[in-house]
């Protein structure tokens, strides 16, 4: 299974790098598109507090420990709406609501996060079977497309991209990957991480302003599920969590950006 | 990429018993989409429902052809807004739920683990069919497409081995997933959206289930993107 697994991400590399820079460009035209009910939506939605609770991989964390990590990539103003660019009034331009300015900061820095801890996988030397160590360039490739996506898309809605991992999720996962001591545990905190973010990406569809950012999350959200599909057979587990997808281990938006 | 049966069956092993627990909340959801929101999915928002099919020009390729997705959407289901797509990806879910009955029961797939992931698969499809009925309202029809049942039947008539039904069943789970990525552009009530939204992931690791089992490419079972690109249309397939 993992020779092949292998042979499979080593065939699809090179395809990947080449096809992705021109498909990344379309997915990111396709929703380009400004919403056009933005305004009559903006007040009924509001903004989403970082303030609450939020569960990763089993951990959970009070609210106060996210609000001190929020804004510590240092590019926010106190004064501001976070990420939103000074001169652009939230809730003025379409699909520039602060909104789905937070939504998207958040789901870069969930993707910046897993590449991060993708790369700690591959440079820790605890991930023996090839295969994995494939499989984990893959998909760590792949979640700089979708991070890419998500850091174009806070352009177009008036907001300054947050492009590092996501520090308050990495503050939680810490201890977890400092313990880390095989190559299945770290199969199970990809396959956590993996699942935190398809279920974050769903929790945030109908809460956008900009309604094309739905299909948009979704294009993204849907192969984060793939991913955890997978890692959750290396880890002998089930590949469907269910009939339908839950939102239980979505981070919520504005955790630590 | 081949899997054995042992680790298919770890695959959707306990799923069930998940799926009974994330089904619990379910019908309190289904309830609310019914009678409450839901009942604004009758015709709701035809503007925004189609200035949404706009998709700033996306097309998806059906065949040999490149059809702008607006074109897709009939006038009818235009007008039945949200609960028109909503009774349309019901009866793409009814025809999964028979596509799947009648690969069980083809006498071609015999390895039990591929028999145990179709229960379960099946399983899935016809609580996504009741959601998305219950979405529906009174525009579900309770019926699979027909001509999507047909054109499954077709292939499953000609299928010479458990390969050739399983490659029809990812195909078809891969068009669910194209299909429910469509309808996140055009649905508009939270509701709808929401519930589309919980099904896609899903469908979505079906087809990587089958995707290893088949033996296929790791990139046509984990995409970079999902896209629309094998999206079943209303036009093609009207309910």
């Amino acid at each position: 299974m993992y020779d092949e697994i292998r042979r499979q991400a080593n065939d699809t590399q090179a395809m990947h790098d080449e096809a992705m820079p021109q498909l990344r460009d379309a997915m990111s035209q396709l929703f380009e598109e400004e919403g056009r009910e933005a305004d009559e939506k903006r007040a009924a939605v509001g903004s989403v507090s970082p303030g609450m609770l939020f569960k990763v991989g089993g951990i959970t964390l009070a609210g106060a420990a996210l609000l001190a990590a929020c804004g510590s990539d240092g590019k926010d103003s106190a004064s501001t709406t976070p990420g939103t660019t000074p001169g652009t009034t939230p809730g003025t331009t379409g699909g520039s609501a602060s909104g789905d300015i937070l939504i998207l900061r958040t789901a870069s820095s969930i993707e910046e996060l897993a590449i991060a801890a993708y790369q700690i996988a591959i440079d820790s030397g605890l991930v023996t079977t090839a295969a994995i160590g494939d499989a984990a360039k893959l998909f760590q490739s792949q979640h700089r497309e979708h991070s890419a996506l998500f850091q174009s898309e806070t352009k177009r809605a008036g907001g300054e991209p947050f492009t590092a991992a996501n520090p308050a999720v990495l503050a939680a996962l810490q201890p977890t990957i400092d313990a880390l001591k095989d190559e299945m545990g770290i199969v199970k905190l990809a396959f956590d991480l993996e699942t935190a973010a398809a279920q974050t990406y769903q929790s945030n569809v109908g809460v956008v302003i900009d309604a094309k950012l739905n299909a948009a999350l979704m294009s993204i959200g849907g192969v984060e599920a793939r991913h955890a599909a997978i890692l959750a057979g290396v880890l002998g587990n089930k590949a469907t969590d269910s009939a339908f997808q839950g939102i239980g281990q979505a981070v919520k938006a504005g955790t630590g950006v | 990429m081949q899997i054995s049966e042992q680790s298919l069956r770890h695959l959707v092993n306990a799923t069930n018993e998940e799926h009974r627990a994330g089904m619990s909340a379910l019908p309190e959801q289904i309830a609310e989409l019914h009678h409450g929101v839901g009942r604004s999915l009758q015709g709701h928002s035809r503007r925004q429902f189609m200035q949404r099919l706009g998709l700033s020009g996306l097309a998806v390729t059906i065949g040999s052809q490149l059809i702008p997705m607006r074109s897709l959407m009939p006038t009818a289901f235009a007008a039945d807004g949200d609960a028109g797509l909503a009774a349309f990806a019901e009866s793409v879910e009814l025809a999964a739920v028979e596509a799947y009955k009648a690969a069980a029961g083809g006498g071609l797939v015999t390895t039990k683990a591929v028999l145990d992931a179709a229960t379960v698969f099946l399983g899935h499809h016809t609580e996504h069919a009741a959601a998305f009925g219950a979405a529906a309202g009174s525009a579900a029809t309770k019926k699979p497409n027909p001509k999507l049942l047909a054109a499954v039947a077709g292939q499953l008539g000609a299928a010479k081995d458990e390969a050739a039904v399983l490659k029809i069943a990812y195909d078809l789970e891969g068009a669910a997933a194209a299909t429910y990525l469509f309808a996140l552009g055009a649905l508009t009530s939270k509701a709808a959206l929401q519930l589309t939204a919980s099904i896609l992931p899903v469908e979505a690791q079906h087809a990587v289930v089958l995707g290893q089992v088949l033996g296929l490419s790791v990139t046509d079972y984990v995409p970079t993107f999902e896209t629309v690109t094998t999206a079943v249309n209303p036009t093609d397939f009207p309910v």
